[in-house]
């Protein structure tokens, strides 16, 4: 029987997911050894060189919401807010299950929103009022 | 690539948690003075007329032009003017993610470059627009530097083992572009022809331009596979 390019794609994500599993517990242990150390040490973002399995690699343009993402990020970097720098950072700092658990330009946005809460330029409670009230305003344009 | 960001009707795409969260953060932005709305607007007018059909003339102008190619790998950044990219634009400092040295990288019949960045997703945008959503996934940056064949022929390039692969990891400092060998078939081809077959690809590095494929011919890509919905 011929495979289905989705019956491809399961075999794919299986695969995906045999990484051998060897996680030592961590949980504040009195002492580590020193190749550990330099372990936990390593930073999250320099995969260059870590063996992944083949995926299929897809085209797709920008969404309008992840150019526009790009766009607020850029216009806050061009007035003097932050720069590329500080944005790659704390997409860095956002820690591994965030950094690769979200798509690329939600990193962006997330950590956009940060800077300003963090600068004092937005309050959270502002933040939130805003998200409610575009959301609000958008799903009424949508209904 | 899409060179012309299209604006698909609202009612088609379903509200994205995303999309609530940039809107929200601009419009803060914008009514606190932070930036202004028409900063967006010009930012944005800038941003979608990048495409990478620069780095394709830039090629086939260097294959017609020794002096050009000359100046091209001497100086990408200063010779970009050439074609009509100022790497200051738009803000008359560059972009704030793009300001840098551009160096283009020279195929030659021993020698095969590729561009990735490792550690994030840098990318010349301002000769070759916006990366291709793969260019930065973990995946291509994990393996490029050290499985560059395996790869390349995963995009259906595969290089006889006596041509060197160096893979170039762009930065913050550095952004590159590959110019590829001109292929065969093509003599007597003036400029836009010759430029035509240049695709985005063959200026990251994983494809190789021939006679007989265009940029045109090039599958568009669908819009929206979707980052942006939870799943």
């Amino acid at each position: 029987m011929a495979t289905t390019s989705t019956q491809y794609d399961q075999l794919q994500r299986q695969a995906s997911n045999l990484s051998p599993a060897d996680r030592l517990p961590l949980d504040s242990p009195y002492e580590i050894s020193n190749e550990l150390y330099d372990a936990l040490r390593k930073v999250l973002h320099d995969v260059g060189g870590q063996p992944d399995t083949p995926v299929p690699f897809t085209e797709k343009g920008e969404e309008d919401w992840e150019m526009n993402t790009y766009l607020t990020c850029e216009c806050l970097g061009w007035r003097g807010v932050w720069n590329s720098e500080e944005r790659r950072r704390r997409e860095n700092d956002l820690g591994a299950t965030q950094y690769f658990g979200l798509p690329y330009y939600a990193r962006w946005i997330t950590v956009a929103a940060k800077a300003l809460v963090d600068r004092g330029l937005i309050t959270t409670d502002e933040l939130g009022q805003k998200i409610d009230e575009v959301r609000t305003r958008l799903e009424r344009k949508r209904s | 690539m899409s060179t012309t960001h299209s604006h698909a009707p609202l009612e088609e795409s379903p509200l994205t948690e995303f999309e609530v969260l940039e809107l929200a953060v601009r419009e803060l932005a914008i009514e606190k003075g932070l930036f202004s709305a028409d900063d967006h607007r010009r930012f944005s007018e800038w941003a979608e007329a990048r495409t990478y059909t620069v780095g394709s003339r830039m090629t086939a102008r260097s294959w017609l032009d020794p002096a050009f190619k000359e100046r091209l790998l001497s100086n990408g950044t200063e010779t970009s003017k050439e074609v009509g990219v100022d790497w200051l634009q738009p803000t008359g400092q560059g972009t704030p993610s793009d300001y840098t040295f551009f160096y283009v990288l020279e195929n030659t019949p021993k020698v095969h470059n590729v561009i990735v960045c490792t550690l994030c997703s840098c990318y010349p945008r301002p000769v070759l627009g916006m990366s291709p959503d793969w260019y930065r996934t973990p995946n291509y940056r994990r393996r490029m530097v050290r499985w560059p064949r395996q790869v390349l022929a995963e995009f259906g390039l595969h290089l006889p083992p006596d041509v060197e692969v160096r893979v170039h990891d762009s930065n913050q400092k550095s952004r590159f572009m590959v110019m590829p060998m001109r292929p065969e078939g093509t003599d007597g081809w003036n400029e836009d022809q010759l430029a035509a077959i240049v695709t985005r690809d063959c200026l990251i590095g994983v494809a190789l331009p021939r006679a007989d494929v265009t940029a045109s011919q090039v599958p568009k890509q669908p819009k929206g596979r979707s980052g942006g919905k939870k799943r």
